[in-house]
């Protein structure tokens, strides 16, 4: 570190005098009292001093602070506080400058200072302009700060060095700082850095070596192009998403059973593999169900919200759990794309930001008219057919368009896909004799009946139930308007020994929407209290097309196969049907029992306006989220793709970018770069990571010197390269992926790695850690099976997180408890005997043997005050095994936990 | 080479360091005290005011560092012995004579108006109380005969007969009780307080959990973890059987000798990293394997409960070697002695509905009673014979207590006698930390239905816990997600008559 400042004495002095010329400078406009800046002057006093009794959610006297329009209204005293350009006759400045307490603001607190007091009189006399906070402002394009030709002032060495836009931006604050950039880091250390950022391990040994050997001036934007290359890229980014979509492989609340939802996290990986652009990427996943034709992959990517917890505890009420749901994926679209907090809007208006409480409702009502209703099945589905059933599906659904309407070829592919638009038997009320078991289940015992509200039949002519009965002689009578009005139809049940069946029934030409009551008798039945049959749901339909062609026969065949067969499943989004439309209400202090206005959805007005001719659902809303205008999608991705390259945003609190989340460091390069991802990398974000890589900034040593340490003790400046801890994943990874153990095995469900006994701890179900086989052992850290009430052990002291809900940014903690992990978890202990068996390859002297550990870690020698250190240990050890058999036969024999067979040195 | 030996410059920087951390960690957590200032609906959404810091000093490489609370606390450590899955009051505390003549008649239909139940339908039977209540010490507190030992202790504590949660589910109401939010995602009240007050033995974790009861088990870890929090102020699980602590054993073929030695290199090799990088997170690396070479041979030693006198075994009824409420009573007293200061203990296996003999109100919960009775009542003066009642909190409780009705799950009758879950009205008891003896604070109607008087919420017991540390309950807490959050979200009050 000897570019020091100290080496550049005349340019120090020299830029010194510059800068006290600029403050000068300052001041001078400052005493001129020229313009005052609302967003960096007048709106932190605002905030900071009156917010809490005059801003969004208090507005003591009548007044607030939180927009102009609210501020120039007269007060509850019958006037205005501010009367633009006449700080005199403003009823504000009286109230901050008076002398009795008891008129005096802020209220029971200290004065403002005179230099606040200041600022509001120039800011009034100046028109009392209004600034929005810079995050709510669309992005523009930036103005590359241009190095040379700044006076001429900066070295020669500093125009070279900041030869890339992004390192132009970080070295003029780092002249403003008065520091230097550090010189670029060797060779391995590269290698290490660039690999663990863009695939989460070290890099496989074919690029390690070609990179190494790579004299070419292109040679490290080769690297980075080979590691965005690699299906290991996918996987590392899918972590740090997965923690935003609250992924995980249960259902969470007090059973937490399994759910089968890893096609999403498969969908994640390849989708980031093959860099779909970021506003595709975010269309899919929020409304991929509502694209036109939407294929499985779009279908699957709607899992993204269907990750939220479901509650299996009998006895809880299934609309609160629903609606718990949805309230969550507003939040997590707003903390983890949008990087802004919208949660408090839930209760009452946001206490800083100009958003209304409603406007929390309007967003709302976008996700509340998906179809699940938290039931135990976690409907809607995703069928994944095996091949031969989706040749059957495909010809069917083309012979119907044939034969029929595409319309009705849509209909039949979508209820075979996902057996939708049905309605759920937890929607019945007006129960006699029949009763939810365990809350999910409606079951009818002797002489029952059940209603179902509002149930559109218009000219539908078949009506398919999901039963489970174990008795004959029941029957079902459904009835129009009450138990005894015109009968829909009627079933002689059959029985279906305990397994859940599908019947269908034919309906008598009946009209319009209609409460529909479920009639069911079984004289068979002698207690009252026993169950006749359980029901799960319903769908009405038409009947089937055609049936006088000659092919009818076969399809309607293949069209029952397909129903009753039992594919694979994933839980995705799915919008209700017109007729299904759920209204929805402001909720009265956030309480979803207390409805207030109804209210249609909208977005914010504060962040913009939805795109003209976008539809009026979440299709429309996912328009806005990804349209160029929006101020924060962007802003909120490369913001957070920066965290991860680099260890802190450039607005270091990822979820709040808002006007209480931290100041940026470099507001321009964050600006640069969201401009640059939306209208020159076309959202690509293997794109926007290159640029930031391929920087002089990333490529800095990362050594730094006490005085740097003292001076920037976060790199906050960027005057030396990036030292992060690796995350929960990553240090597993790197472990097997040294010792050769891992498992590049891409996909599936997820496995379970060696777990020690008893962590999990399930109510009711059977659901057990078992313990993967073969190499499913030694996959990667993102395919581990997680389960919400009993996350994975380690993963969880290293800071990953239990998934419950949106988590933007992990916060890194330093115990000893991580030390165990390492030293004593057999995950590790495995690993390090495969470790010594690939050093074993390096011949048979011990230093060579250390050299070649040490090089396998890190691709670089190890120094020889390192070397020594180690062959002590191993000399210790030696000693302490020759003397002791036993022990080295326990550390490498007995073990019942076997290693991967060994692998040669060349495979990675 | 400890960390004692840095030499001083090295000192100097690695508290240098850790000061910025906390500078930095103050500016993004001065929220608070506006809380104070607003009313109920904002308390804790309140923004920054001028002299709000009263965040908490964080320091992410010395989490545990132990910390001064806004003033001085009666107690140090808390010992909370959660009864998972619901105890009938009506049984143990709640003595309700005239719910006895109302045994087997209907309930009333205006009782149920408005009321949510999770498996009551329709009308359900009145139940009367199963167990013989006799008043108890001077104080003439009401103990029924399912609890001898305690009984006898009832001038010791303070009963609060009329706590109220708006939960009548196990998970999510489990939740509220710990995390003060029926949501997931919220840290628990031992997180709060290990994050507030970090631990007075480093060498143990600051946050202990201990578990027994029948194997369905709800929450689990859902109610100890660190929601927003660093993960290093979750509960510890720690087990009677198997490992104290996961991952604390040193592997097979490595001894004790060799475990020293490799972690001697390990951290001879960070400090020659760290000449290099001058990155002070290395320094606390070094520490932390320190700190985990300790652990190893303090956890084990605090977790042995063989060596202590057969007296104290035999007053708590310890069954060694297995999972057992009375090992985990004498583990938690032997915790809170060595310092550790948040030990929370979960019994799982009281949520008496009526479906079967377990869960009958005159069988299975007799013998749930049994099981905890003495040795709770063994922990007690177990602490105040040693001094460590004055400066420790125990809290006994639940999620929720049970209805005065029968239990008419799916609106048939059941084949024992049991009791649903009740949101509005239940028994919790409090003792030691500077809790007043032999206070019997809040009344139920004639029924045990609803309370009359002295009604407390989930956030007042809450804020009650936080008071005896030591700590404003308005002021205390965390930024996330653009808002200070805080344990008792935007209520709860002291509860001043038992302190």
């Amino acid at each position: 570190m000897k570019l020091s400042i100290l080496q550049n004495s005349r340019y120090f002095l020299f830029s010194i005098s510059l800068l006290l010329l600029l403050l000068l400078l300052a001041n001078w406009v400052g005493l001129n009292q020229e313009s005052v800046h609302f967003n960096s002057q007048v709106k932190p006093i605002f905030n900071k001093k009156c917010i809490s009794c005059h801003g969004g959610v208090k507005k003591n006297g009548g007044f607030s602070t939180m927009n102009r329009e609210e501020m120039l209204r007269p007060n509850e005293s019958g006037k205005p506080a501010i009367v633009p350009g006449k700080p005199a006759e403003s009823e504000l400045m009286r109230r901050i400058t008076a002398h009795d307490p008891e008129e005096r603001m802020p209220y029971e607190a200290s004065p403002l200072s005179s230099k606040e007091i200041g600022i509001l009189r120039q800011w009034i006399k100046e028109g009392a302009i209004w600034g929005t906070h810079w995050a709510y402002v669309p992005v523009q394009p930036v103005k590359v700060p241009a190095i040379n030709g700044f006076l001429g002032l900066f070295s020669a060495k500093g125009s070279s060095w900041a030869n890339t836009p992004i390192d132009k931006f970080i070295y003029t604050t780092l002249k403003e700082q008065q520091l230097s950039p550090s010189p670029r880091a060797d060779k391995a250390t590269l290698l290490r850095r660039v690999s663990l950022d863009l695939i989460g391990m070290p890099a496989p040994d074919s690029i390690a070596r070609a990179y190494l050997q790579d004299q070419s001036p292109r040679a490290f934007e080769n690297l980075v192009d080979a590691l965005l290359a690699s299906p290991r890229f996918g996987e590392r980014w899918a972590s740090m998403w997965l923690d935003l979509a609250r992924y995980a492989d249960t259902k969470g609340y007090e059973r937490d059973p399994g759910r089968q939802i890893w096609r999403y996290r498969d969908w994640l990986i390849r989708a980031l593999n093959a860099d779909m652009p970021y506003d595709q990427f975010l269309t899919e996943q929020i409304a991929g169900d509502l694209l036109p034709n939407p294929s499985d992959e779009q279908y699957l990517a709607t899992a993204f919200h269907r990750n939220t917890s479901t509650n299996d505890e009998g006895g809880t009420d299934n609309e609160e759990f629903r609606v718990a749901a949805v309230l969550d994926r507003v939040n997590t679209t707003f903390e983890g794309v949008l990087g802004t907090t919208f949660a408090c809007t839930q209760c009452h208006g946001h206490p800083y930001e100009d958003i209304k409480h409603e406007e929390y409702y309007r967003v709302l009502a976008y996700f509340n008219n998906t179809r699940d209703e938290d039931t135990y099945e976690d409907y809607p589905l995703l069928r994944h057919y095996p091949t031969a059933d989706s040749v059957k599906l495909d010809s069917l659904c083309t012979w119907v368009a044939k034969v029929s309407t595409p319309q009705r070829s849509m209909e039949v592919y979508t209820f075979l896909k996902t057996l939708q638009p049905s309605i759920y038997s937890i929607a019945g009320d007006r129960f006699v004799n029949c009763e939810l078991y365990d809350t999910k289940t409606l079951v009818m015992r002797k002489d029952a009946s059940a209603r179902f509200k509002q149930v559109d039949i218009s000219g539908k002519t078949k009506l398919i139930c999901r039963v489970k009965t174990h008795l004959d002689g029941g029957r079902w009578e459904i009835h129009q308007d009450s138990t005894n009005g015109p009968l829909v139809t009627a079933i002689d049940l059959p029985n279906t020994k305990r397994d859940w069946n599908l019947i269908e029934l034919d309906v008598k030409a009946p009209r319009g929407i209609h409460d529909l009551y479920w009639v069911y008798q079984n004289p068979g039945i002698k207690e009252i209290t026993q169950g006749g049959i359980s029901f799960d749901w319903f769908y009405f339909t038409d009947a089937f097309p055609a049936e006088d062609n000659p092919e009818a026969k076969k399809y309607q065949a293949d069209f029952w196969h397909l129903l009753n067969s039992r594919p694979q499943t994933t839980p995705i989004a799915l919008e209700n049907p017109a007729h299904m439309q759920r209204t929805t209400n402001v909720f009265e202090r956030g309480n979803w029992i207390v409805k207030g206005k109804v209210v249609q959805a909208g977005v914010p007005k504060l962040l913009g306006n939805v795109p003209q001719n976008a539809p009026n659902n979440r299709l429309g809303f996912v328009q806005w989220l990804v349209d160029k205008k929006n101020p924060l999608t962007a802003r909120t991705m490369v913001n957070r793709l920066w965290e991860q390259v680099f260890g802190m945003g450039l607005v270091e609190t990822l979820e709040d970018l808002g006007s209480q989340g931290a100041i940026p460091t470099h507001p321009e390069l964050l600006d640069y770069l969201a401009w640059q991802f939306m209208h020159q990398q076309q959202w690509s974000i293997k794109a926007a990571l290159k640029q930031m890589l391929c920087t002089n900034t990333y490529q800095q040593k990362a050594e730094a010197s006490p005085e740097l340490y003292e001076k920037d003790p976060y790199n906050r400046y960027y005057a030396r390269g990036p030292r992060v801890r690796l995350s929960a994943e990553q240090v597993r990874d790197q472990a097997l992926a040294l010792s050769g153990l891992m498992s590049t095995k891409m996909y599936g469900p997820g496995v379970m790695p060696f777990q020690p006994e008893g962590i999990w701890a399930s109510p009711y179900g059977n659901e057990k850690w078992v313990l993967s086989e073969g190499e499913d052992r030694y996959r990667r850290a993102v395919y581990t099976y997680h389960k919400r009430t009993s996350p994975y052990p380690s993963m969880l002291t290293f800071d990953g997180t239990t998934r419950d809900v949106c988590t933007a940014r992990r916060i890194r903690t330093n115990t000893p408890l991580q030390a165990l992990v390492t030293l004593n978890d057999p995950v590790y202990i495995d690993a390090a005997r495969a470790l010594a068996k690939r050093m074993r390859y390096a011949g048979t002297d011990v230093d060579r043997q250390i050299a070649r550990g040490y090089y396998l870690a890190l691709k670089c020698k190890i120094a020889p005050n390192k070397q020594a250190v180690l062959e002590k240990l191993h000399e210790k050890a030696l000693k302490k095994y020759r003397s002791n058999p036993k022990l080295a036969d326990e550390l490498f024999g007995t073990e019942k936990y076997q290693t991967r067979p060994a692998v040669p040195p060349w495979w990675w | 080479m400890n960390p004692s030996k840095f030499n001083i410059y090295q000192e100097a920087l690695l508290n240098s360091a850790a000061f910025s951390t906390r500078r930095l960690f103050l500016k993004h957590c001065g929220m608070g005290l506006g809380a104070a200032a607003l009313g109920q609906l904002l308390g804790s959404c309140a923004p920054a005011t001028e002299n709000a810091n009263q965040g908490v000093l964080y320091d992410p490489n010395n989490p545990m560092m132990p910390r001064a609370p806004h003033f001085p606390g009666k107690a140090k450590s808390v010992i909370y012995l959660h009864m998972a899955g619901a105890p009938s009051q009506l049984e143990m505390f709640d003595y309700k004579p005239d719910l006895a003549k109302l045994d087997g008649q209907l309930c009333p239909e205006s009782l149920l108006a408005g009321k949510r139940f999770a498996f009551i339908r329709g009308v359900p039977k009145m139940l009367g109380p199963c167990a013989n209540f006799k008043q108890r010490g001077q104080s003439g507190a009401w103990v029924s005969d399912y609890l001898p030992h305690f009984a006898e202790l009832a001038d010791e504590v303070s009963f609060l007969k009329a706590v109220h949660t708006d939960q009548f589910n196990h998970a999510p109401a489990q939740l509220m009780m710990q995390t003060g939010s029926a949501r997931l995602g919220r840290p628990s009240i031992g997180s709060w307080v290990t994050y507030g007050l970090g631990s007075e033995n480093s060498n143990l974790p600051g946050f202990v959990v201990l578990t027994s009861g029948r194997q369905n088990r709800d929450a689990v870890k859902t109610v100890w973890g660190s929601g927003f929090l660093p993960s290093v102020y979750q509960g510890v699980q720690c087990r009677s059987a198997g490992e104290p602590v996961l991952y604390l054993q040193d592997p097979h073929g490595i001894d004790r000798d060799l475990r020293k030695a490799s972690i001697d290199a390990i951290n001879e090799v960070n400090r020659k990293t760290y000449e290099e990088f001058q990155d002070p997170e290395i320094l606390s690396r070094i520490a932390q394997y320190e700190m985990a070479y300790r652990m190893q041979v303090s956890a084990p030693e605090v977790m042995n409960i063989n060596d202590e006198p057969a007296y104290i075994q035999e007053m708590y009824g310890v069954k060694p070697g297995k999972e057992s409420f009375a090992n985990n009573a004498l583990l938690a007293r032997k915790l809170v002695e060595k310092g550790v200061r948040f030990v929370q203990l979960y019994d799982w296996g009281w949520d008496t509905h009526g479906t079967g003999a377990d869960g009958a109100v005159d069988i299975g919960l007799i013998n749930k009673c049994r099981e905890i009775d003495k040795s709770m009542s063994a922990l007690i003066l177990d602490l105040k014979q040693r001094g460590l009642l004055d400066e420790t909190l125990v809290v006994w409780g639940s999620e929720f207590g049970r209805t005065p009705m029968q239990e008419n799950r799916n609106g048939l009758e059941l084949p024992f006698k049991g009791r649903d879950h009740h949101a509005d009205a239940f028994t919790m008891w409090m003792c030691g930390g500077g809790i007043k003896k032999g206070v019997t604070y809040g009344e139920t109607d004639e029924i045990g239905f609803s309370p009359v008087s002295g009604r407390t919420s989930v956030f007042d017991v809450q804020a009650t816990i936080l008071n005896q540390l030591g700590f404003d309950h308005e002021k205390f807490t965390h930024q996330f997600q653009g808002r200070p959050f805080r344990l008792t979200d935007v209520e709860g009050e002291v509860i001043r008559a038992i302190v």
